[in-house]
């Protein structure tokens, strides 16, 4: 319950932040931290139009998109207390609760007949592809070495104490903010500011959304933002009480949002052909940090 | 913290093949040479100080800056080009470096001795393969020479392995390294800038059965 | 004595190299003569000893010491007319002459060193002295030619160290660590047996570009095309004699464990890849001196079939080892006279060689006798040796290859040697063909003829020197 208020909470000044930082790094003021949320709530007061080439799927795939995450935020836990729901192997339920949303959302893309979005879906199912073995090594490396296979239990029981353990950690927490960058189509894979139709990879996919939908639409990316946000802070406040894991957490996010913003203002985007090598990449650090903790339980001499 | 070392090490290896300029690779050769000073300073406590203090003098001044600026001295001056011109796309390469990585891994795992720390077998061996390939899949010679290089650490992570009990070993091991990399670099990269206007390795096919 | 002999020859090195005086040059070129001469015969008075801790005197290590000194007096010779005949400037020269005594000298102390990681610090000096002999025209090609080979040397330098160091990994559960071969065989039964397989690998793959196998051959093919002639002769015969000790004392060694069969195993599969590597070349290749190269290589592979077959193949690996030294620096000596005749390397462009020089066609036709292991060439009985070697083994698909193999390169062999000497070239200018003299061919007789008087009727000691250099396999 706890985990579900606060990424909540989160979620509604998190993309607030990443833009407020961009516009203070570039010299401009920039808008309100709350703007986004003015904006879903503007759309939600709006009609909706559909095309009339598009059938039922693309008019109910925006709820089951938003409905997705809302299940797998049900799962993610927060420091010492459980998620609202929690039981062995439930990140591999996040996982794909989390890819069935995604795929509503590549099939009612493909479903306009626009070859806009359709290049949009195909460039999203192949930077998926490529981040899902990367995810599920880091989790069950993790899970290995912790004994336990639920969210709740793995965080739970993580020490971070000796050097390789720290180190496990930093590698970690790099794979899960470039998993959410992926996720979430930011910088260096994708700019959510380009409207070439040659570089677009999510921003395509909405083009034919509007009102109500794109309003729900907005409100899962912020949401699911949050929620790889509090993943991230989950790997540190583990063991800490709550007085000082909610402060903790903030932070985390906070510091989480800041760094985005100023990884966008400062990088350009990668060319669209090693974007793949670069995803893949993620892997191979994750079969890194899966001999890392095989070397910590001491099965490798 | 050794094993932390090696495998930042081991994620140079795979930084090394997505990289597409060449002052990339001269940049992760120089961050080898620091990442091998560390793990020699604490690897090899036991040996006698006059031979450590030797070891990493050479370490640190050879591999991790005098090379490394000797390379850039030699891309300045023959005008060598930014991109690593590969024969195999980089997705590939990152793919079968990750392969090498892992049946490395595999291999080290039927070993059946306790004297040797399992992390360097495995360091050592993923280098060596990796820097092969990468002579192998490139197309400048001096990439050819940077693979050389990075087989070089390879070795001498192998060397710090048994370096305890056979100093005089890692002291081999650095006379290969100072003078392979002095012979080939020195005298033959200079040579050929000068001789082969296109520091490509299709120009050197002009020896054949013909 | 060895220490006398290698440092009078580091320093007529760096007097040969700093000066530039040509008679001061000869002087000391004679002088070095003198020297390895001397040292030879010391060592094969001083058999069995040990100097300087590292250097023992076996039998293997005198032979081939003999071998170098009888093969390395005539290449001294012909490098003197050569480069005087060249015209070279005193730079080159001085480089030229430093770097073959260079060579000589790092090969004779390979030959005799007793501890695995001396012979592979002067491996790496024969790398460094080869290479300044290929580079010695400077043009375009030779610059090629000299960047393959220290390549692919340093690679194979490296791996070779590589196995050195997994040796090590495998001395340590002994609690000794001394790498000298007497102390591995002391101790070779208590080797782990995984580091002693991936030593052998290393150590086997690395030496190959020295012995000239699959699968490093290829930096010597070029080596020997571009190197001056008699360099090449050395390159081609104590240079591979060098990578053959290297490999061998340690197969000695792995010969004591239960691994030997897989190592036969390992050194059939890549001297049958050498000799079917050869063959293929042979048949298309132009270059004499290149077809010179592949013969080497296949002489090589039928030397490592005669040590994996065992039994007679030992004795008779060693034997053709010797003979073949002797036949293929004649070979490579005769080379000279053969350019300056028609000033061209490609067998398309030289012919009828027996009316402008009938000397040196009749040692290119013996030497091509004796290269082939027809009788009466000495190398006909190591290699018949070799033949009833692998029929007692019982490896009769291995033979039957190998034998036909063979034939196609006799074929090629044959075909390019008989054009070079009797078909006429057309539209070759012959008024301009220099005299050659006939007293230069007689090095090159007497290296056929000793290879003939050995392998017919070799006298007592050389048959007892090639056995006890092998006793150690014959378990």
């Amino acid at each position: 319950m706890l985990s579900l208020v606060l990424i909540l909470i989160a979620s509604l000044f998190f993309t607030g932040i990443i833009i407020r930082t961009k516009s203070i790094s570039s010299g401009r003021k920039g808008p309100g931290i709350f703007q986004p949320v003015k904006d879903v709530w503007r759309l939600f007061k709006k009609g909706s139009v559909y095309s009339e080439t598009t059938s039922f799927v693309f008019q109910i795939a925006p709820v089951v998109y938003f409905s997705s995450v809302a299940m797998a935020i049900l799962v993610v836990p927060f420091g010492s207390t459980k998620g609202i729901i929690s039981f062995d192997g439930d990140f591999i339920f996040f996982a794909y609760v989390l890819a069935l949303g995604k795929f509503f959302s590549i099939i009612s893309a493909m479903d306009t007949g626009s070859s806009f979005e359709g290049m949009g879906a195909s460039r999203e199912a192949l930077y998926s592809m490529f981040a899902e073995p990367a995810f599920f090594i880091l989790m069950g490396s993790f899970a290995l070495l912790t004994g336990h296979t639920s969210f709740f239990g793995i965080f739970s029981t993580l020490h971070l104490g000796s050097y390789i353990t720290y180190a496990l950690g930093i590698m970690a927490t790099f794979v899960l903010v470039m998993i959410a960058m992926i996720e979430n189509s930011r910088m260096p894979i994708d700019d959510p500011k380009t409207h070439l139709e040659l570089t677009m990879v999510h921003e395509v996919m909405i083009l034919d959304n509007s009102g109500f939908d794109l309003g729900l639409i907005l409100s899962t990316g912020y949401l699911k933002f949050a929620m790889y946000g509090t993943l991230i802070a989950n790997l540190y406040i583990g063991e800490l009480s709550l007085l000082y894991a909610i402060p903790a957490f903030f932070f985390i996010q906070f510091a989480f949002a800041v760094s985005v913003g100023i990884i966008e203002s400062f990088m350009a985007r990668y060319r669209m052909s090693h974007n793949p090598q670069f995803i893949f990449a993620l892997s191979s650090v994750s079969l890194l940090i899966f001999l890392g903790v095989l070397l910590v339980l001491g099965k490798f001499v | 913290m050794i094993d932390v070392l090696l495998i930042v090490f081991i994620i140079t290896l795979l930084y090394v093949s997505i990289a597409n300029r060449i002052i990339t690779y001269v940049k992760v050769l120089a961050l080898q040479g620091f990442i091998l000073f560390g793990v020699t300073y604490m690897q090899l406590q036991e040996i006698n100080t006059l031979n450590l203090v030797l070891i990493l003098l050479e370490t640190i001044v050879f591999k991790a800056i005098a090379v490394p600026l000797f390379l850039d001295h030699l891309i300045k001056r023959n005008n060598i080009t930014r991109e690593a011109e590969p024969y195999i796309p980089n997705f590939l390469s990152l793919v079968i470096t990750t392969i090498i990585i892992v049946v490395t891994i595999l291999l080290a795992n039927s070993v059946k001795d306790e004297n040797l720390d399992k992390i360097f077998f495995i360091v050592a061996l993923s280098t060596l393969f990796t820097g092969l390939y990468f002579i192998a899949s490139r197309k400048k010679i001096i990439t050819h020479v940077m693979g050389y290089l990075i087989i070089e650490n390879g070795v001498f992570v192998l060397s710090l392995a048994v370096g305890n009990e056979m100093p005089m070993l890692v002291n081999l091991g650095i006379m290969l390294d100072i003078f392979a990399s002095v012979l080939i670099l020195g005298i033959f990269l200079n040579k050929i800038g000068d001789v082969f206007k296109d520091v490509d390795v299709d120009q050197l096919s002009n020896l054949k059965d013909y | 004595m060895t220490g006398i002999y290698l440092a009078g020859a580091i320093l007529i090195v760096i007097l040969i190299f700093a000066n530039r005086n040509k008679i001061i040059n000869n002087v000391l070129l004679i002088l070095f003569g003198l020297l390895q001469s001397v040292f030879t015969i010391y060592q094969c008075s001083n058999y069995k000893g040990t100097d300087l801790g590292y250097f023992t005197s076996d039998s293997l290590g005198i032979l081939f010491l003999i071998t170098l000194t009888v093969v390395s007096l005539p290449a001294l010779f012909h490098s003197y007319l050569y480069i005087n005949r060249h015209d070279e400037s005193p730079q080159s020269r001085s480089v030229y002459f430093a770097a073959i005594v260079l060579l000589i000298t790092s090969i004779s102390a390979a030959y005799l060193a007793n501890h695995i990681a001396v012979v592979w610090i002067f491996t790496e000096l024969t790398t460094l002295s080869a290479s300044a002999l290929i580079y010695h025209h400077r043009n375009k090609l030779a610059l090629e030619g000299t960047w393959k080979y220290v390549f692919i040397c340093a690679i194979s330098i490296t791996f070779v160290f590589i196995g050195i160091l997994f040796l090590s990994l495998s001395l340590s559960g002994t609690g000794s660590s001394d790498l000298s071969y007497a102390n591995l065989m002391a101790k070779s039964d208590q080797l782990n047996p995984f580091w002693l397989r991936l030593a052998f690998l290393f150590i086997f793959t690395g030496f190959t570009a020295k012995l000239g196998l699959v699968p490093m051959y290829t930096a010597g093919v070029d080596a020997k095309d571009k190197a001056p002639a008699p360099a090449g002769a050395l390159l081609s015969s104590a240079l591979m004699n060098m990578g053959f000790i290297g490999i061998f004392r340690f197969y000695t060694v792995i010969a004591q464990t239960p691994l030997h069969h897989w190592a036969n195993i390992v050194i059939f599969v890549s001297a049958i890849l050498s000799i079917f590597v050869a063959t293929v070349y042979m048949t298309k290749v132009v270059n004499i001196k290149r077809m010179f190269a592949y013969s080497s290589i296949e002489h090589m592979g039928l030397v490592m079939l005669g040590i994996a077959a065992g039994g007679i193949g030992y004795y008779a690996a060693v034997l053709h080892l010797i003979l073949h030294a002797l036949v293929k620096s004649s070979l490579f000596f005769q080379f000279n006279q053969l350019y300056r005749v028609f000033q061209s390397k490609s067998v398309a462009y030289v012919g009828n060689y027996f009316k402008y020089n009938p000397t040196g066609a009749i040692v290119l036709l013996i030497a091509f006798i004796s290269a082939t292991a027809m009788p009466p060439s000495g190398l006909f009985v190591s290699e018949f040796l070799i033949f009833r070697a692998l029929f007692e083994g019982q490896y009769i698909f291995v033979l039957l290859l190998v034998l036909l193999l063979l034939t196609i390169i006799i074929w090629a062999f044959a075909k390019n040697i008989f054009k070079i000497l009797f078909t006429p070239v057309v539209g070759f200018d012959d008024s301009n063909v220099p005299q050659i003299n006939p007293w230069e061919s007689l090095t090159q007789y007497a290296l056929l003829l000793a290879a003939v008087w050995l392998g017919l009727n070799p006298p007592e000691i050389f048959v007892e020197l090639i056995r006890e250099s092998v006793i150690l396999l014959q378990i």
